[in-house]
C-alpha cells in the first residue's frame, strides 16, 4: 500500500457521520431562517465546522486513529475541541443583547468561567488517561462517546470566548488570560506526552492491521510507537498553542477595536 | 524605616517631602529609600557598575583571542572569563538596567506616587548587588564558575566541576531570580491597580505595556529556572541524581529546564528594549507611534510564543527530525510578530519631521543592528543551518547583535531620553554622537567579522586558535573593535559625570513628548506629581497643548457612554500580586512535578515504601485547614473577631498538624537509611515534597503573622485584603498538595 492508496482508500464514513452533517446543516439552515435572517459570511463558517467534523472522523484522519496510529488520534482529537467548537460558535448568527440582563450574569460568573476552561482543558487530559484512551481507540461505543464529549467540552469551553450573542462573552483582557492557561495546561501535557518514555496509550503498539497500512506507517512513515508518540505530543504541543495564540491575538484585537463598550471604562477585569 | 503609602497618591507635597526625603538624606538616604526613583537609579548605577566588571572580561577574552596560538590566559581562566562575561552581562547589567529604567519610569508614565509595594521593591534591588557579590565571591573560594552562562550538566556537576564556582553560579542566581520575581510581581501590581484616572490599558504608552508583559514573562519564566537551580544544587551539595546519568539522570532535562526559562530569556531582554524604541522614534519623528496596536498586540504573541520554542537552543541535542521540524516551525512564526514591529517603526519614522538627537540615532542605529541578529536569527531556526553553525562565532555574532546591537542600543537611547527626566541635565550632544560613532564602529567591527570566522568554523568557548587562514586578521580586527567600544564606554561616562555637573538644565519636557513622566519637573519632586494631568487619550501632553482636537487613541465608543469622572475601581494590589505569586509558583512546581513524573513513570516499584494511608490522613488535615481558613475569612469579613480568630487558629494547627506528619515520614525514611542520594526516585521524592513543605512552612509563618496581628486588633473590621491574599496562597500550596500526593502515593495504589 502507498501513501495515496491510503489517502484514497481509507474512508470509513459510514451511515451515522454523514447523517449528522446533513442533519446539523439543516438545523442550521432552519434557525438562520427562523431568525428571519438570509445565509450570509456566516454559514461558510458553520459549513467548515461540518466539514472539519466529517474529516475527523470518515477521512483516513479518523481510520487511523482507531488504533493505528496514536498521532492520527491527536489530530482527530485536537480537530474535534480546537476546530469545529469555535467554527460552530463563529456560524451561529449573532443573537442581540438583552437588555434586562445584568452585568454580572454575563458568560455565567466567575464559577461558569472556571467550569469551561476545566472542561477545555479537561477534554484534553482525561482522554488521554490510559484505560480511557485504549478503550476509545478500540471500541466504537466509547469512541462515539469521546467524540460527543470532546464536542460539548470544546463548546463549553470557546463559548466564553465566540458566544453568539456579546454579552455572553467574557471581557477581552480576561480571555486573554483564560486562553493563556488553557495554553500552557495543553503545553504540560504535550511535554509528558512527547518525552514520556512508556507508551500514553498502549493500544496503538500492536494494531490489528485489517488495511494493510502497517508496512507503510512503520515502514515508509518511519513511525515506530515511539516516533508515533512523538508527533502526537508535538501535536497537542506546538500547534495547539498556535490555536491558543492565534485566539489571544483576536481577542486583543477585539479589544482594541472597542468591540464591547462594557469595557471601556478600564481596568483589567 | 519611611513608609510609604502610595495610595495617599496626591496628597499635599509638604506632608511626603517630611515623610521620606527630609527625614534621610546622603548615603543613609540611598540605602534606605523606597523611593522608586531613587531605587531605579541605584538599579542603573549598580549595573553600570557590572559592565564596567563584564566588559572588562570581555576585553581580555579578546585581547587572548587577537592572536593565534596566543598563552595570555591558560585554558581554565579563559572559561572562568567567558562564563562570567556571559552571567555578569545578562543577569547583573541588561535585566538590572532595564529593571532600573521600569522602575524610574513606570510609575511616572502612568501617573501614580511610587510602586506598588515600595518596600518589596527596595528587597528586590538589595538582592541584585548581594546576588552580584555572591558570584564574584567564588573568585576567593577556589575560583569563578567555569561551565559556560547555561553551565550545561553534566559539566556543571561535581566531577567536572570540583571547584565552588558552579556552587557559587547557582546561589547567585536563585537570588537574583528571586529578585527579579519580586520586582516583576510589582510591576504587574503596579500597573494593573495604580494606573491614573482614564489610563486605560488601550492607551497605556508603549514602554508600560511591554514591560509589563515582560514582568509576566519573568513571573513565568524565572521559577522554571530557579528549579532546575536547585536540582543542581541538590545534586551538587547532596550528591543526588537529577542531571547524571550514572545515578539514571538525565543531562538533557537540564538544557530543558534551562532553556524553557532561556528562550523567554530572551524576549525579557528584548521588549523592554522594543518599549523604549516605541516611545523614542514617534517623539523625535513628530508623529503618534504607527499601529500601536499592532506594536502592542506582537508583544503578546511574541510573550506567548517564546514558551514554545525553547527546543530550538538544543537542535543539536539529538532531540530527533519530527521534533526539530516543530519547533522550526515555531521559531520561524515567532519571527512574524517581531518583523512587524520593525515596519511599525520605520512607518513611524515614514514622512515625520526626523531630529536625530543622540537618543534618536541610537534608535535608529537600533533598528538596523538587531535586523541583522534578527535575520541570523532565523537562519538558525532552520535546524541543518543550525546543526553546521552552532557553537561557532557565528552564533557568538548572532546573539551579540540582538543582545548589543538590539538590547544595549536601546538601552543607551533611553539614557540619552530619560536622563534629563532624572538628573533635570541633559546629557551633551557632542560627547554623545561621539560615543554613538564610537560605538557603532567598534561594534560592528568587533562582531560582523565574527560571523564570517563562525561560517569558517572558529569554535566559540576554546581558548586560542591555529594559525588558519584569515584567522588571525579577522580576530584582529574584532580585538581592535572591542577595544574601540572600550573607549566609548569611557566617553559615555564622562559624558554622565560631566553632564550631571555641567550639562544644561533640562526643564519639565525638553523633547517636547507626550508621556506623562514629561509633565512633572526634572527631576520629579519625591511626590512625583504635583498634579496628574487628565488623560483621554494615548498622547495626554499632546492634548493639553491642542485644546479642541480630537485626540488620537480614544476609543470609539466612548463619546456615547463617557461619564466625567467615573473609572471602574481597579482590583486590589494585594490581591493582583497574590495572583500573579501563584501564577509564578505554579511553574516552579510545574517544573518539579514534571521531572518527578518524567523519571518515576515508567516504574511505580519505589514508591511502594511509602505509606500512603498515614500520609493520607495528613493530607486530610492540610484540606480541611483550606475550610478553616475559608470560615475564618467570611466571619473576618462579618465582624465577628472572636470566631475569626478561632478558625485562624485552627489552620495554623492543622497546617502543623501536616508539616509535623511529613517530618514523622521523613524521619521514618532516614531511619531505614533512605535519603536524597538513595535513588533517582528518592532524589526526586524529597525535593518535591521539600519544596512544597517549605512553602507550606512560609504559609504558616504568614498565618502566625495575621494571626499576631488579629489579636492586636490591626485587622480592622473591613474584610482584610491581607488575609485575602495570605488566603489564596494557602489555598494555592493546598491545591499544590493534591497534585504532588496524585502524583507520588495515589498513583502506587491505584
Amino acid at each position: 500500500m502507498t501513501t495515496t492508496e491510503l489517502l484514497l482508500t481509507a474512508w470509513a464514513p459510514g451511515l451515522a457521520v454523514p447523517l449528522l452533517c446533513v442533519g446539523a446543516l439543516g438545523a442550521y439552515a432552519f434557525r438562520v431562517r427562523r431568525l428571519g435572517g438570509g445565509l450570509d459570511g456566516r454559514a461558510v463558517w458553520f459549513a467548515l465546522a461540518v466539514l472539519f467534523f466529517f474529516l475527523a472522523l470518515a477521512s483516513p484522519i479518523g481510520v487511523l486513529a482507531r488504533g493505528y496510529l496514536f498521532s492520527a488520534h491527536m489530530l482527530q482529537h485536537l480537530i474535534l475541541v480546537l476546530a469545529v467548537p469555535p467554527l460552530v460558535l463563529l456560524g451561529l448568527p449573532r443573537e442581540t443583547d438583552d437588555p434586562d440582563q445584568k452585568d454580572e450574569s454575563r458568560a455565567g460568573g466567575t464559577r461558569g468561567l472556571a467550569l469551561a476552561w476545566l472542561a477545555g482543558v479537561a477534554s484534553m487530559w482525561v482522554w488521554h488517561a490510559r484505560p480511557l484512551c485504549n478503550a476509545a481507540a478500540t471500541v466504537p461505543a466509547v469512541q462515539w462517546f469521546q467524540t460527543a464529549s470532546l464536542v460539548v467540552m470544546g463548546l463549553a469551553f470557546w463559548r466564553p470566548i465566540l458566544a453568539p450573542r456579546m454579552s455572553d462573552r467574557m471581557p477581552a483582557l480576561s480571555a486573554i488570560l483564560y486562553l493563556f492557561a488553557a495554553c500552557a495546561a495543553c503545553t504540560v501535557l504535550g511535554i509528558i506526552v512527547t518525552l514520556s518514555p512508556v507508551e500514553v496509550c498502549s493500544a496503538y503498539t500492536m494494531p490489528v492491521d485489517t488495511l494493510g497500512a502497517m508496512p507503510l506507517l512503520r515502514g515508509t512513515w518511519g513511525l515506530s510507537c515511539k516516533a508515533d508518540q512523538e508527533v502526537g505530543g508535538l501535536l497537542m504541543w506546538v500547534p495547539t498553542c498556535l490555536v491558543y495564540a492565534s485566539a489571544i491575538l483576536a481577542s486583543l484585537g477585539r479589544y482594541y477595536v472597542g468591540e464591547r463598550p462594557s469595557l471601556t471604562a478600564g481596568g483589567v477585569r | 524605616m519611611t513608609v510609604v503609602n502610595p495610595e495617599i497618591g496626591l496628597a499635599p507635597p509638604e506632608e511626603h517631602a517630611a515623610h521620606d526625603h527630609g527625614a534621610h538624606d546622603g548615603l543613609f538616604g540611598w540605602v534606605s529609600t523606597v523611593d522608586h526613583k531613587r531605587i531605579g537609579i541605584l538599579y542603573l548605577v549598580t549595573a553600570l557598575f557590572f559592565f564596567a566588571i563584564g566588559g572588562f572580561e570581555a576585553l581580555l577574552i579578546r585581547l587572548q583571542l587577537a592572536r593565534p596560538n596566543s598563552h595570555l590566559v591558560d585554558p581554565e581562566t579563559f572559561n572562568q572569563l567567558f562564563t562570567m562575561h556571559g552571567t555578569t552581562m545578562i543577569f547583573l547589567v541588561v535585566m538590572p538596567a532595564l529593571v532600573g529604567f521600569a522602575n524610574y519610569i513606570v510609575p511616572l508614565m502612568i501617573g501614580a506616587r511610587d510602586m506598588a509595594f515600595p518596600r518589596m521593591n527596595a528587597l528586590s534591588y538589595w538582592l541584585f548587588p548581594f546576588g552580584g557579590l555572591l558570584l564574584h565571591f567564588s573568585l576567593l573560594a577556589g575560583g569563578a564558575p567555569a561551565a559556560g552562562w547555561f553551565s550545561y550538566a553534566p559539566l556543571s556537576e561535581t566531577p567536572y566541576s570540583s571547584t565552588h564556582g558552579t556552587d557559587y553560579w547557582v546561589l547567585a542566581l536563585l537570588v537574583l531570580g528571586i529578585g527579579s520575581v519580586g520586582g516583576a510581581i510589582n510591576i504587574i501590581a503596579t500597573v494593573i491597580t495604580l494606573r491614573a484616572p482614564g489610563l486605560t490599558i488601550r492607551r497605556l504608552p508603549l514602554f508600560v505595556w511591554m514591560t509589563f508583559v515582560t514582568a509576566i514573562l519573568i513571573a513565568l519564566a524565572l521559577p522554571v529556572l530557579n528549579a532546575a537551580l536547585v536540582m543542581l544544587l541538590v545534586d551538587r551539595q547532596l550528591d543526588a541524581h537529577f542531571f547524571q546519568a550514572t545515578g539514571g539522570g538525565s543531562a538533557i532535562l537540564w538544557q530543558h529546564l534551562f532553556w524553557t526559562f532561556g528562550h523567554p530569556e530572551v524576549y525579557i531582554m528584548a521588549l523592554p528594549a522594543f518599549g523604549m524604541i516605541s516611545e523614542i522614534i514617534p517623539v523625535f519623528s513628530r508623529k503618534p507611534i504607527f499601529g500601536y496596536e499592532f506594536v502592542a498586540g506582537s508583544t503578546v504573541a511574541i510573550a506567548i510564543l517564546s514558551f514554545g520554542v525553547w527546543a530550538h537552543h538544543m537542535f543539536a541535542a539529538g532531540l530527533g527530525h519530527r521534533a526539530d521540524l516543530a519547533f522550526a516551525i515555531g521559531s520561524m512564526a515567532i519571527a512574524v510578530p517581531t518583523g512587524v514591529k520593525i515596519f511599525n517603526w520605520i512607518a513611524t519614522m515614514w514622512g515625520g519631521a526626523l531630529r536625530f538627537t543622540t537618543s534618536m540615532m541610537f534608535a535608529t542605529a537600533f533598528l538596523m543592528e538587531f535586523v541583522i541578529g534578527g535575520l541570523s536569527g532565523i537562519t538558525f531556526a532552520a535546524a541543518p543551518i543550525d546543526w553546521q553553525v552552532t557553537d561557532t562565532y557565528y552564533l557568538v555574532a548572532h546573539f551579540h547583535y540582538v543582545l548589543f546591537g538590539g538590547t544595549a542600543f536601546a538601552i543607551f537611547a533611553a539614557t540619552y531620553y530619560w536622563f534629563p527626566k532624572m538628573s533635570g541635565r541633559m546629557l551633551d550632544e557632542r560627547l554623545g554622537r561621539a560615543h554613538f560613532w564610537l560605538t557603532v564602529v567598534g561594534f560592528n567591527l568587533t562582531f560582523f567579522v565574527q560571523h564570517f570566522l563562525g561560517i569558517m568554523g572558529m569554535p566559540r568557548r576554546v581558548f586560542t586558535y591555529p594559525d588558519l587562514p584569515g584567522w588571525g586578521e579577522l580576530n584582529m580586527a574584532s580585538t581592535i573593535g572591542a577595544f574601540i567600544m572600550g573607549v566609548s564606554v569611557i566617553v559615555f561616562l564622562w559624558n554622565v559625570v560631566d553632564s550631571l555637573r555641567h550639562g544644561k538644565v533640562a526643564g519639565d519636557n525638553p523633547w517636547n513628548a507626550w508621556t506623562l513622566e514629561w509633565a512633572t519637573s526634572s527631576p520629579p519632586s519625591p511626590h512625583n506629581f504635583e498634579r496628574v494631568p487628565p488623560v483621554r487619550s494615548r498622547r495626554p501632553l499632546w492634548d493639553l497643548s491642542h485644546p479642541g482636537e480630537h485626540p488620537e487613541g480614544v476609543e470609539p465608543s466612548e463619546g456615547a457612554r463617557a461619564k466625567p469622572g467615573v473609572v471602574a475601581p481597579h482590583p486590589d494590589k494585594a490581591v493582583v500580586a497574590a495572583w500573579a505569586f501563584i501564577g509564578s509558583e505554579t511553574g516552579f512546581f510545574v517544573a518539579l512535578v514534571l521531572t518527578y513524573v518524567f523519571f518515576n513513570i515508567s516504574t511505580k516499584a519505589s514508591a511502594a515504601a511509602l505509606d500512603v494511608q498515614t500520609t493520607g490522613l495528613f493530607t486530610v488535615c492540610l484540606l480541611a485547614s483550606s475550610g478553616t481558613l475559608h470560615l475564618a475569612e467570611k466571619h473576618q469579613a462579618s465582624g465577628n473577631g472572636a470566631a475569626f480568630r478561632g478558625y485562624l487558629l485552627a489552620t495554623l494547627a492543622l497546617g502543623l498538624v501536616f508539616m509535623g506528619g511529613q517530618a514523622h515520614e521523613y524521619m521514618k525514611l532516614f531511619e531505614h537509611g533512605v535519603a536524597v542520594n538513595t535513588s533517582l526516585f528518592t532524589t526526586t521524592f524529597f525535593t518535591l515534597t521539600g519544596f512544597h513543605g517549605l512553602h507550606v512552612t512560609l504559609g504558616l509563618i504568614a498565618l502566625g503573622i495575621l494571626l499576631r496581628l488579629a489579636f492586636l486588633g490591626d485587622l480592622g473590621k473591613k474584610p482584610s485584603q491581607a488575609l485575602k491574599a495570605v488566603g489564596l496562597y494557602w489555598h494555592f500550596v493546598d491545591v499544590v498538595w493534591i497534585v504532588v500526593f496524585s502524583v507520588v502515593y495515589l498513583r502506587n495504589v491505584l
